[in-house]
């Protein structure tokens, strides 16, 4: 990480079009102005994490069509319960 | 319920898909720079939920719903900075999508970051809203609550 020191009122550039500026301290709160194009995003790192983790939840949060179908390629067979049922039924062991 | 499903990988395979169908975000979604193109995945008879397919990374699909059913009064405030990017003009109204995540038998929405999409080009943008009433974990539903 590269720290850089500034003092109240001064600035600094991030590339060409990009100009933050500390416009003031008071005890712990440092007030930024933020001059960047209307393009550049500008956000709460909190609000950032937030909707990061959020997606990324919701990518998670059932299985893609892809991941079924790796699930089932890549899994054993599994015994039913009516499988395992009828086994101990008639008393059969694998071992 | 008698008609034969249709097969689902044929819906995403990108190979069969034409322009017109693929939803771009040009920057990705928040945190997810190389999640680009979707395809909208609905079931006949039902408007409520879909699924947007990754065609970037076929593990990645998200759950959507429109975040109008679950808050009416819900709404995307657009920048003109947001309009731009998505090429609509300022009386066009974009598609909105929130995701939607399972948490045990609860299923909550992102109402802090919206799928805003155009519905004509498809371009398509996650907006961050920054008011404070709305959660990234806003509560739905219970799963089998109508049981």
């Amino acid at each position: 990480v590269l720290v850089l020191t500034r003092k109240s009122e001064q600035s600094l550039h991030l590339g060409d079009d990009i100009l933050v500026t500390v416009l003031s301290i008071e005890g712990d709160r440092v007030k930024l102005g933020i001059d960047a194009p209307r393009t550049v995003s500008v956000l709460r790192h909190e609000l950032y994490e937030q909707v990061r983790a959020a997606n990324t939840a919701a990518a998670s949060t059932h299985p893609s069509l892809q991941s079924i179908a790796h699930a089932i390629r890549t899994s054993k067979p599994m015994n039913s319960g009516i499988a395992s049922a009828s086994a101990s039924a008639n008393d059969e062991s694998q071992s | 319920m008698s008609a034969p499903a249709q097969v689902p990988a044929e819906l995403v395979d990108p190979n069969k898909l034409d322009d017109a169908s693929v939803i771009v975000f040009s920057e990705g979604l928040v945190g997810q720079p190389r999640w680009r193109r979707f395809v909208l995945l609905t079931a006949d008879g039902q408007d409520a939920v879909g699924v947007l397919q990754s065609l970037d990374d076929a593990m990645v699909a998200l759950m959507v719903t429109r975040p109008e059913l679950v808050v009416p009064e819900y709404a995307v405030s657009l920048t003109a900075a947001d309009r731009i990017s998505l090429g609509l003009d300022s009386d066009q109204q974009p598609l909105v999508l929130t995701t939607v995540t399972v948490h045990g038998d609860l299923i909550t929405t992102n109402l802090v970051g919206p799928l805003v999409i155009n519905p004509h080009t498809l371009a398509a943008k996650q907006v961050v809203l920054s008011d404070p009433g709305y959660s990234t974990t806003h509560p739905v539903a219970h799963l089998g609550a109508e049981e």
